[in-house]
């Protein structure tokens, strides 16, 4: 197929599953919206629609719709963690790890650097890359469990790292109530952050005035083009990514398979633990998470939506973000509950993942593509080189059954 | 401590053990009967989050425990057989279904309870317990002679009926895998699908029954979450049962027996957890400790594994 | 009449089969084959003969593309395994169709299982399992786990299960391969008395000597094609040689004499003895000297495969030595042997040679990631990348658009020059080449075989492994033979060679003395 039709075959198969997702939030919304009539029924889900899909950026009313820059910055504000876990899992699961630690993972991370930023004053500006780098590197090291186990003793990276999840969280929990405990305030929760720890707040652009908004997302949009050059331009990322497509090619071709499945992991937690840093230190005074926060399930949604890509998580971020600032806006303006975001993120996440969704239209793509080859090729007819052995129908087929042997 | 130890040995603590497995023990013998099958369903947890939530929705609404613990079935049978449909005929990896599935659990049934019950308590806190009263929960069971035992009687009588048909469930279940053509052809698909399909066995029917029967028990779980070991459904209750059931199957081996004793292992660190609190010393420190020994355990498993497969093979 | 009489003595027509597989592979062409009620039926021929093909669409499992298949006097579709099943007929395949943790009786039984109530009747089954155990003369232990049991009696839980089944028509598909002697034996004995009761047996194998001891008639195919139905008794074990083992083409390598040096491989002794307790290699020796092609000859599973993987470290032998240029290979990193210098073209592409997904770009510069030229500090040097890939893509006449286009996309052919590509490109000082052109089309096979013949000439080491005899023969300088995991024979000169003598030592009917075999070590 050509680079053209694939990714118009991309498109065409996310927008359709985007399509079906809100065709599914439609009709819950229809069952549940308020009013008697069919007619009242549909303009109350239309109004809830419009909320969803336009909500985000922009202020409706009768007057007509205004863009709001404070809800912008509340997306971009709301994809700095994803960004980070999102990343996380890319690494992770482009070598075919299904490692889910990401969830936990941040929740270390951001603990971590609560930590040290309590605990040990440093210059302003240092101290938040210390905290940072301490987050990221404490969830590095605790990665290296499910890595080891996996390449050394062949355990299931996806239930040891579920269970250090729920480990981290008690463990955290444990702590928060005993020996870095604020004993001083009603809730649980830490001692507040020094300032010389924190990561302002972008107020330098206008349009972000009165919002969440820090620096995190600068350091994430910085990490995202790292990640990208690290999985597409560097010899490791590239290890990574031969090792996910076949273990067996990479050992034949020597590389150290083992430390590459290690690396890909502890990075992925790196990144995770990085990413709770940021959060943390650019969005609260203190540390008071008291569960685990979700943001690893959603870097999950991103991984997947981007391919495994570094360069699309921002995109698949801020999909999700949007979706999820819609969901918000519903629930303020249209009475429709928020978590209306979970459903349709999980109907999305189905349908990209699933391998046959408009297999036959991308089959008919091949086919059309190769039988275009074929006339090509009658057209130079006895112009040297080797024709391929098999007409449109076995060009197809090598397409179709990929990794099977062509006897 | 002797506090800790005298609280440890009463009555009530080992009556707390079985309630607090019954229903990891549920999710557990899924996990087993899917692996026997050949693939894992890591959304067992959010199947219990839905049969939860609708089991204690219409248990209120036709006011019967008994309609709410059929729909519960129901519900976890369905969406189950609707995880089948991705996973075998949109060929989606099965894990990435079971996150989908797990991801819905959590956020989507918090929706659903709103919108159907029009409860919105605040920005996330909406539950079905104001709605579920002790009639409408699944009836608890004295068992005549045994409760008048000193002891015994009040840890093994006045359970739940749906405690006990854990128990009984999971002898059916290894009947089932090891006594019925059901079950044969559950392990035949698992183990060599090639060789069971050149028999005439339907590997796809094989498949969607697993997957099905994972639904039920998960079902079943998810019926005594809401309407028994809580009354009414809340958010995130499930609280990573149906994770802890994915070690649970692996500890035992992947076989009911060695699955019930993890999943009694589970209860039992659970209910000292609860103990930790009760005499004032930290829940959170006991609570990790299933999983940590799950993690030892799978290495313990793995390294026998990889130690035997090495031993030298005698020549001829 | 005459069909009135062939109704009578045929109880399987396979008449002008043809089979094309989409890849475009003709693996049968205008096949005949019949079987006789009563028969013991060998069905020979080399690998990729076409043996495999024909069998999988007497049971069902393949569809032909032209011919008509009549069973019992009718014509009849076999469109599934059910069918051919209902049709009574059985196949034991190489690869054995169990289910390891269950018993014996229970894999007999799979599918059609005995019930009392609700439950599985097991003692029923165990019944079955022993009834028709003794009724057929088969020995089997009815209530063990078939993980427990040795492959001589799985062999015989399979027959029991095709006859259970009501099979009147056996095919085994190479039964003796995973067989020691006296289970040999056995099965030889159990499928006479099978024989005798009325039964049909296909029996496919390349050994000679069981073939003249237990068939009454065999069909030798070659290159697709039948070369004939004869009685067992008439034809001589050379005949058989000479009909199966030959050359179709002569392919006429323009190549100057060699002219080798120093040792680069030197094999020692490597002894090998698989799971199943079979020794696949014996005292393997030899050496490669640089400039030459070595080949080695052999009809497949007499321990090619192992040798290979030896050299590669894809598996650890039991003893011997493997060294390149004096320094060992055994137990290697991959990465350390290809700094070395060795490349391997891997008899399987699609599982070591290539990652299917990945671009021709990433897939050509998979040995050297980490080299400095492709590198910039952390960054991979992209510009050098694709100067790289281009050149292969040119040198290689990689049939594609660009280098970036996925190799998975591409024909079996163009797959096979990226892998050459890489392996070829790469400095080595030695050349394995397993199967280098097993599969792809005119153009790209002829390609690869100039770029071996070229590269020894430049003065590398190549080490050959072919099933295609004219490849073999003719590509290398000097030649090795290996039968039954050892070296039988070799060849300094294979300009002389007749095709008749090598089938005579491939098949194991002539031996070479160790002082002549000893030749091959220029120690």
């Amino acid at each position: 197929m050509t680079k053209k039709r694939q990714l118009i075959f991309s498109l065409v198969r996310g927008a359709l599953a985007i399509l079906i997702a809100l065709l599914v939030a439609m009709l819950l919304i229809f069952i549940s919206a308020d009013g008697n009539s069919f007619g009242q029924r549909l303009s109350a889900t239309a109004e809830a629609m419009k909320q969803l899909l336009v909500g985000p950026l922009f202020r409706i009313n009768a007057q007509g719709i205004k863009f709001e820059g404070k809800r912008l910055a509340d997306i971009f504000a709301a994809m700095i963690p994803t960004i980070f876990t999102g990343l996380s899992v890319c690494v992770m699961f482009a070598a075919n790890q299904f490692n889910l630690g990401a969830e936990g993972g941040i929740m270390l991370g951001a603990f971590s650097s609560a930590l040290v930023a309590i605990y040990v004053p440093l210059p302003k500006g240092l101290h938040a890359l210390a905290c940072i780098l301490v987050g990221g590197a404490v969830t590095g090291v605790v990665m290296l469990i499910p890595a080891l186990l996996k390449v050394k003793l062949n355990v299931s990276e996806m239930v040891c790292s579920l269970m250090l999840n729920y480990i981290i969280m008690y463990i955290i929990k444990y702590l928060m109530n005993t020996a870095y405990a604020d004993k001083s305030k009603g809730q649980i929760q830490t001692y507040p952050f020094l300032n010389s720890s924190k990561i302002p707040a972008l107020t330098q652009a206008s349009i972000f005035t009165s919002s969440k908004l820090s620096w995190g997302i600068v350091i994430a949009a910085l990490t995202v083009a790292a990640m990208g050059f690290f999985m597409y331009r560097s010899r490791w990322g590239y290890q990574i990514r031969m090792i996910g497509i076949n273990q067996d090619f990479a050992k034949y071709s020597g590389m150290k398979v083992g430390f590459v499945i290690v690396l890909s992991q502890v990075l992925g937690g790196f990144l995770a633990g990085a990413g709770g840093g940021i959060e943390m230190l650019g969005r609260y005074p203190t540390f008071g998470w008291s569960a685990l926060p979700g943001y690893g399930w959603t870097g999950i949604t991103i991984a997947i939506l981007a391919g495994n890509n570094p360069c699309f998580v921002p995109l698949a971020a801020f999909f999700l973000a949007y979706l999820g600032k819609g969901c918000d806006m519903m629930a303020t303006y249209a009475n429709v509950p928020t978590q209306l975001i979970a459903i349709v993120q999980g109907v999305i996440f189905l349908f990209f993942a699933a391998e046959r969704f408009l297999s036959k239209y991308r089959q008919s793509l091949v086919v059309k593509t190769a039988n275009e080859e074929i006339a090509a090729k009658m057209a130079l007819a006895g112009g040297g080189g080797s024709l391929p052995q098999a007409g449109a129908s076995g060009s197809q087929d090598s397409v179709k059954e990929g990794g099977k042997k062509d006897e | 401590m002797s506090n800790l130890l005298s609280n440890m040995l009463s009555p009530g603590f080992f009556f707390s053990i079985f309630r607090i497995s019954a229903p990891i023990l549920y999710a557990t013998l899924a996990a087993i009967v899917v692996e026997k099958a050949g693939f894992a369903n890591i959304g067992l947890e959010g199947l219990m989050m839905f049969s939860a939530l609708f089991g204690s929705l219409a248990s209120y609404y036709s006011q019967s425990w008994l309609v709410g613990f059929l729909v519960a079935l129901l519900v976890g049978v369905g969406m189950s057989l609707l995880m089948g449909f991705f996973a075998f005929q949109l060929e989606t990896d099965i894990i990435l279904v079971g996150i989908a599935v797990n991801l819905m659990g959590s956020g989507g049934t918090l929706f659903l309870c709103k919108i159907i019950t029009d409860i919105t308590e605040g920005k996330a806190m909406a539950s079905t317990t104001g709605l579920i009263t002790s009639k409408l929960c699944i009836p608890n069971i004295n068992i005549p002679v045994i409760r008048s035992i000193p002891f015994i009687g009040r840890v093994l009588s006045g359970h739940s009926l749906l405690t006990y048909t854990a128990f009984l469930m999971c002898i059916l279940t290894s009947i089932m895998l090891y006594r019925t053509s059901l079950g044969l052809n559950i392990r035949a698909v698992g183990e060599n699908a090639n060789a069971a399909a050149s028999v005439g066995v339907s590997v796809l029917k094989i498949k969607y029954i697993a997957i099905a029967f994972s639904g039920l028990m998960s079902g079943f779980g998810g019926a005594f979450m809401s309407m028994s070991y809580a009354q009414g459904w809340s958010q995130d209750m499930v609280a990573g049962r149906g994770f802890i059931a994915l070690a649970a199957q692996a500890m035992g081996g992947g076989e009911c027996l060695g699955g019930m004793f993890s999943s009694l292992l589970f209860g039992f660190a659970q209910a000292l957890g609860i103990k930790f609190s009760s005499v004032g010393l930290d829940s959170n420190l006991a609570s990790p400790i299933p999983y940590a020994i799950t993690i030892i355990s799978l290495a313990i498993f793995g390294f026998v594994r990889i130690s035997r497969a090495k031993k030298p093979k005698v020549a001829a | 009449m005459g069909d009135e009489a062939n109704r009578e003595e045929y109880i399987v027509q396979m008449k002008k089969i043809d089979k094309v597989y989409s890849n475009g592979v003709a693996a049968n062409q205008g096949v005949d084959f019949n079987l006789k009620k009563g028969e013991i039926h060998a069905l020979m021929g080399e690998n990729g003969a076409g043996k495999s093909t024909l069998m999988k669409m007497l049971f069902g499992m393949e569809q032909p593309t032209s011919g008509e298949i009549v069973i019992n006097g009718e014509s009849t579709v076999l469109s599934s395994p059910s069918v051919a099943i209902a049709k009574g007929i059985g196949m034991v395949h190489q690869h054995f169709m169990l289910v390891p943790s269950l018993s014996v009786a229970e894999n007999v039984v799979l599918g059609m299982v005995p019930k009392k109530g609700l439950f599985i009747d097991k003692e029923k089954a165990v019944e079955i399992t022993r009834q028709n155990a003794e009724k057929y003369n088969l020995h089997v232990e009815p209530e063990m786990r078939v993980a427990d049991i040795p492959v001589g009696m799985k062999q015989k839980v399979e027959i029991l299960k095709a006859l259970v089944r009501g099979a009147r028509i056996l095919i085994l598909d190479e039964p003796t391969a995973v067989l020691t002697a006296q289970e040999t034996e056995e099965l030889f004995r159990e499928l006479t008395a099978l024989k005798k009761e009325g039964y049909t047996v296909v029996f496919i194998s390349h050994k000679l000597n069981e073939i003249k001891e237990i068939t009454d008639r065999i069909t030798i195919m070659r290159n697709g094609r039948s070369m004939g139905v004869y009685e067992t008794k008439d034809v001589s074990k050379e005949d058989i040689s000479r009909l199966m083992v030959g050359r179709d083409v002569i392919l006429n390598v323009q190549k100057d004499a060699a002219k080798p040096t120093d040792v680069v491989l030197k094999v020692r002794n490597l002894e090998y003895v698989n799971e199943w307790n079979k020794k696949m290699l014996d005292k393997v020796s030899f050496d490669v000297r640089k400039g030459e092609i070595l080949g080695i000859a052999g009809v497949e599973g007499n321990g090619q495969k192992e040798l290979i993987d030896m050299l590669f470290n894809l598996n650890v032998p039991d003893a011997g030595e493997a060294t390149v240029n004096g320094k060992s290979v055994i137990g290697k990193p991959q990465a350390k042997i290809r700094e070395m210098g060795v490349s391997l073209v891997p008899e399987d592409r699609m599982l070591y040679g290539i990652a299917a997904q990945a671009s021709i770009e990433e897939n050509v510069i998979s040995d050297r990631c980490a080299k400095k030229e492709l590198n910039k500090g952390p960054l991979f040097h992209m510009g050098a990348i694709h100067k790289l890939s281009e050149q292969l893509v040119k040198d290689y006449t990689v049939l594609c658009k660009s280098p970036a286009q996925q190799v998975g996309m591409l024909s079996g052919g163009n797959i096979q020059k990226v892998v050459v590509a890489r392996e070829f490109s790469n400095d080595p000082s030695l050349i394995l080449a397993d199967q280098p052109t097993r599969g792809i089309d005119v153009g790209a096979t002829e390609f690869i075989r100039k770029k071996l013949v070229e590269l020894s000439r430049s003065g590398i080491a190549v080490l050959l492994v072919s099933a295609d005899l004219a490849e073999v023969m003719e590509l290398s300088d000097s030649l090795i033979v290996m039968h039954n995991g050892r070296i039988v024979a070799y060849f300094q000169d294979t300009g002389t060679l007749s095709d008749e003598e090598m089938g005579e030592y491939m098949l194991g009917l002539k031996e070479q003395t160790p002082e002549e075999i000893r030749r091959v070590c220029h120690d």
